[in-house]
């Protein structure tokens, strides 16, 4: 189970928080949930880590709570995308694809 | 806001909790779900979830106000570095206290006597009101009982007008008759000043009607000294000067109007037959203005009041001009310029001392660039260690700014006790605006003294780098802290020369020539009503023969009085003519009259010069003029036998001048002696001034003297009995006041100022030890080494010393009109300021200089 995990890039724990609650309001669980789903399991987030990334990008402004009823019916706090967090999602966004792109071009290189 | 994440702390924790739990039941559901039995699922759970505690602590953390924890910190490492350091902190505490204290002290006083309203209810509405004379523009000021009722009924801008004169008369209750002050007031008093009795009652119309009842409110502190405080007091019977008066009301300690003396105050009947002469001069009027009026409203308001008197009344009211004034400029105007003075001269030693500390922490922060440089390596920004240094400074300033309150609770008894006749001097004490405004000087110093220490000291951030490690760098260029000595020196030298001036002037008036001798005269008053004047032949005869039993006592080599004190400004100048013309007709006589008895000139010595002295005896009224009088109004003319008068007052005949006299200084010592007309007659005054001259020491014979005064009228008291030369020195005690004070805050300065540049100086000598051990290795001479610090600190001195000067010449110049009989640019004050400035920056350049001339070489090479 955990040979084919891997360590997430520091600093792209952010990202994925806000592109996966970008998708709609949604509670921690069910963001790590998503991660590891959309992922297909490579992708698994600590919740050691989690919460404090998404008190902190609250606290930002990037991601706005509430508390509502999950699925279960339980109390939840869900999370919510703020117009600033959309606007910092495109900007993280693209300077991924661009570091990556730069990544693949560098391994690409015939040896 | 940090306070709120403080308060809501346990609410937010609920929170916390409330979404941990959230995920883990939902993880322990799915266990379940995946087949484990539910203590299995929900121990799985919480495993995966690792510590919840933890957790929460950690969302805490992001939640927490970052700067509020650094605050914590960066107090506990100020206290941390203040204990590590006492001397140094010490230094700096003891310079703020005195720097902040002193600057706190004249700000109490600025506060109690300019800024505040009076201490009565809306005392800004309160006005004075005189009236002057338009041809002569001499001011009586003193109003007619009639006119302030015509001014009272018909001026529209004012709620109430009222007005007061004081006596001082005896109670006679007791063994010894006690001398009080007694105010008495025209009717609506209370309310112009709008308080009210805290016990009794305000006085009743019947009680200001002539013949009604005689009723006194008494001052919170007779009513303590007297009567033990009395609660039942309202109802007894005080004996006053022979009449039985029933106390109504006891006034609030705070209420000290017309002046912090008064014990008692009565009204004076308004419609009494001896009160409708509009020729009379009583009353001091005060007025309260209708709420939303403005001074300009009102005055405009009394000149068309008068203008219908005037219409009404044509002969004395049409020549009369009102003026309306606050009363609390009348009060404290004479000392504004003073303070507001003293307020600027201790806010440069604030400054010095200011400076002074931002060298310290200056050289301070050289030492602690190793700190500051690890620091840095472990991440700190910039501003978190620019933030911890400001903390340091800001607790050592706070430490000072609480010694300074301490410092500045005892000004007030300074003040009292500089010069006790400050007005408002009562109101002085230590209050929340004093604590904020103390405050708010610490934060102040804190960012004018350590900010730009503090953004030095980080100035290289990681560059400057830990791998000079122990070794400081030898740099002798920092000129920065010389420019803080040698501001220190400019600001020291502009405050000794003020102080330089004022102590000058105090000189130049300590050796002024006064045309009078005031050595071995005492000076006593005796208790008396104006009432007494209805019978102006018995008030003759009890003054003529009180002068003439005083004269009787042995040790007593003359006596007479006056009305005035010499040397103490008086200001009665009522219009005078001259029957039979003087030298230019067109002029008109501005001359001060004094009314004394004919044995003035022998008791103060003041020669006559042609003539002879007036007799007071029965005879036709004389005067006896001064030789200014005789130069402006009667060059070149006979003088004696000339006749003057006084055309409104129709009481006084025209006399005739029988002599001159040589000029006194009569109004004051500051001022020059101008025309003067002396009246003879000594009895036209129930209370004047008795002037006693003595073979011997004059105080001793005080009590010989009130044993007389007991056995010519027994129900008198007998008081402000003291030297002549002791009335000479209060009337420039404020004078007196501010010379002493900005003599304090420059010898501070300048003291400060010293210790700055042997502080600088002795840090840098320690800064080059290698270097000047290097040198003298290689063969210099010690001499050299001497000179060459010598010469740093004073070419630093010498040019703050310029820079000093250019400050004083601004200085000085708000001090022109305090400076007598000694200009603004006075060269042996300068020169005086300039040598002392050299001689101390010498000194204090020597020491440093010396101990690095005696550097041991081989001792320094060795410590490499």
């Amino acid at each position: 189970m955990s040979t084919d995990k891997s360590d997430l890039l520091q600093g792209t724990l952010d990202m994925l928080i806000l592109k996966v609650v970008a998708l709609g309001p949604v509670h921690g669980y069910g963001i790590s949930l998503r991660i590891r789903q959309i992922s297909k399991d490579v992708l698994q987030v600590q919740q050691g880590s989690l919460y404090p990334a998404l008190h902190r990008l609250e606290k930002r402004g990037w991601l706005a709570a509430e508390w509502g009823e999950s699925e279960t019916g339980r109390q939840a706090r869900f999370y919510r995308l703020s117009p600033r967090g959309r606007k910092q999602l495109t900007a993280e966004e693209s300077s991924w694809r661009r570091l990556a792109e730069a990544i693949g071009l560098v391994l690409d290189t015939a040896v | 806001m940090f306070w709120k994440s403080l308060f809501s702390k346990r609410f937010s924790d609920k929170q916390l909790d409330a979404e941990l739990r959230f995920h883990i039941d939902e993880v322990t559901e799915a266990n379940i779900a995946a087949g484990m039995t539910p203590e299995e699922a929900r121990r799985r759970a919480l495993i995966e979830f690792g510590g919840p505690l933890q957790m929460r602590e950690e969302l805490r953390d992001v939640h927490r106000v970052a700067i509020l924890d650094h605050t914590i910190a960066n107090a506990k490492a100020a206290f941390r570095f203040m204990r590590k350091s006492p001397s140094f902190s010490l230094t700096v505490i003891l310079t703020l206290a005195l720097g902040i204290g002193a600057n706190s002290a004249v700000f109490s006083a600025i506060d109690a006597i300019l800024l505040r309203p009076l201490p009565y209810p809306d005392g800004d509405r309160l006005m004075r009101l005189t009236q002057s004379s338009y041809t002569k523009g001499g001011q009586w000021g003193f109003v007619a009982p009639v006119r302030l009722q015509d001014w009272n009924r018909m001026a529209s801008t004012f709620a109430a007008i009222t007005g007061y004169y004081t006596q001082n008369e005896s109670e006679t209750t007791g063994a010894v008759p006690e001398k009080l002050t007694r105010a008495l007031v025209a009717p609506r008093f209370l309310q112009v000043m709008g308080v009210s009795p805290i016990l009794g009652r305000d006085f009743t119309p019947d009680e200001e009607r002539f013949g009604g009842p005689d009723a006194v409110l008494i001052s919170e502190r007779y009513w303590r000294i007297r009567f033990g405080a009395d609660p039942n007091i309202v109802g007894k019977r005080l004996r006053l000067s022979g009449y039985s008066n029933t106390i109504v009301g006891v006034m609030a300690a705070s209420f000290l109007f017309p002046d912090r003396d008064v014990d008692l105050w009565s009204s004076v009947p308004m419609d009494a037959p001896y009160a409708q002469s509009r020729e009379s001069t009583w009353f001091t009027a005060i007025g309260r203005l209708r709420p939303g009026v403005t001074t300009a409203q009102a005055k405009a308001d009394m000149s068309t009041v008068q203008s219908r008197l005037g219409r009404a009344f044509p002969k004395p009211d049409a020549d009369l001009l009102v003026t309306v004034q606050p009363l609390k400029e009348i009060t404290v105007g004479g000392v504004r310029r003073s303070l507001w003075v003293l307020y600027g001269s201790v806010s440069l030693l604030l400054l010095v001392a200011c400076t002074n500390i931002a060298a310290l922490l200056l050289s301070r922060a050289a030492t602690r660039q190793h700190e500051v440089a690890i620091r840095f390596s472990l991440g700190a920004s910039r501003a978190s260690v620019v933030l911890q240094l400001l903390t340091e400074a800001l607790a050592l300033s706070l430490a000072g700014a609480a010694l300074g309150l301490a410092v500045a609770n005892g000004a007030a008894q300074a003040f009292r006790m500089l010069a006790k006749d400050l007005p408002r001097l009562e109101e002085i004490h230590l209050d929340g605006s004093l604590v904020l405004y103390t405050l708010a000087s610490a934060v102040a110093v804190t960012l004018l003294c350590a900010l730009f220490p503090a953004l030095q000291a980080t100035r290289h951030g990681l560059s400057g780098s830990l791998a000079h490690s122990g070794r400081t760098q030898v740099s002798g260029r920092n000129p920065l802290h010389f420019v803080l000595v040698g501001v220190q020196v400019a600001l020291a030298v502009a405050l000794l020369t003020g102080a330089g001036l004022l102590l000058r002037s105090f000189q130049a008036l300590g050796q002024v020539a006064p045309g009078f001798d005031a050595s071995h005269v005492l000076t006593l008053r005796i208790s008396a009503g104006y009432g007494e004047t209805a019978d102006m032949k018995r008030l003759k005869q009890r003054i003529d023969g009180t002068i003439d039993g005083l004269r009787a006592v042995p040790g007593v080599a003359d006596a007479a009085v006056s009305t005035g004190l010499p040397g103490v400004p008086d200001e009665y100048g009522p219009d005078l003519k001259l029957t039979e013309g003087g030298a230019d007709p067109s002029r008109a006589i501005v001359a001060e009259s004094r009314f004394v008895s004919p044995g003035y000139f022998s008791t103060l010595r003041i020669p006559l010069l042609a003539g002879e002295i007036c007799r007071d005896s029965g005879g036709p009224l004389g005067v006896v003029v001064n030789r200014s009088f005789a130069a402006a109004y009667l060059a070149g003319l006979p003088v004696v036998g000339r006749h003057l008068q006084i055309p409104s007052n129709s009481f006084v005949p025209p006399a005739e001048i029988r002599g001159i006299v040589g000029d006194a200084r009569e109004n004051g010592l500051n001022a020059a002696p101008g025309p003067t007309v002396y009246w003879c007659f000594g009895g036209g005054d129930p209370d004047p001034h008795f002037l006693i001259r003595t073979y011997s020491e004059p105080m001793a014979l005080a009590h010989a003297l009130r044993r007389k005064v007991r056995e010519i009228s027994p129900s008198r008291s007998v008081f402000d009995l003291m030297p002549l030369e002791q009335h000479l020195s209060d009337a420039f005690a404020e004078n007196r006041m501010r010379t002493i004070l900005l003599s304090f805050f420059a010898i501070t300065a300048v003291l400060l100022a010293s210790i700055g540049l042997y502080g600088t100086l002795s840090y840098f000598v320690n800064l080059r030890r290698r270097e000047t051990g290097l040198r003298l290795a290689l063969g210099a001479l010690r001499g050299q080494i001497l000179r060459r610090f010598l010469l740093q600190g004073l070419g630093i001195s010498a040019l703050g010393c310029i820079a000093g000067v250019a400050l004083a010449v601004a200085f000085t110049r708000v001090l022109a009109g305090m400076l007598y009989g000694v200009s603004r640019s006075d060269p042996a004050t300068w020169s005086g300021v300039v040598l002392v400035t050299i001689a101390v920056a010498l000194v204090a350049s020597l020491v440093p200089a010396v101990r690095a001339a005696r550097v041991e070489p081989m001792q320094v090479l060795r410590e490499e």
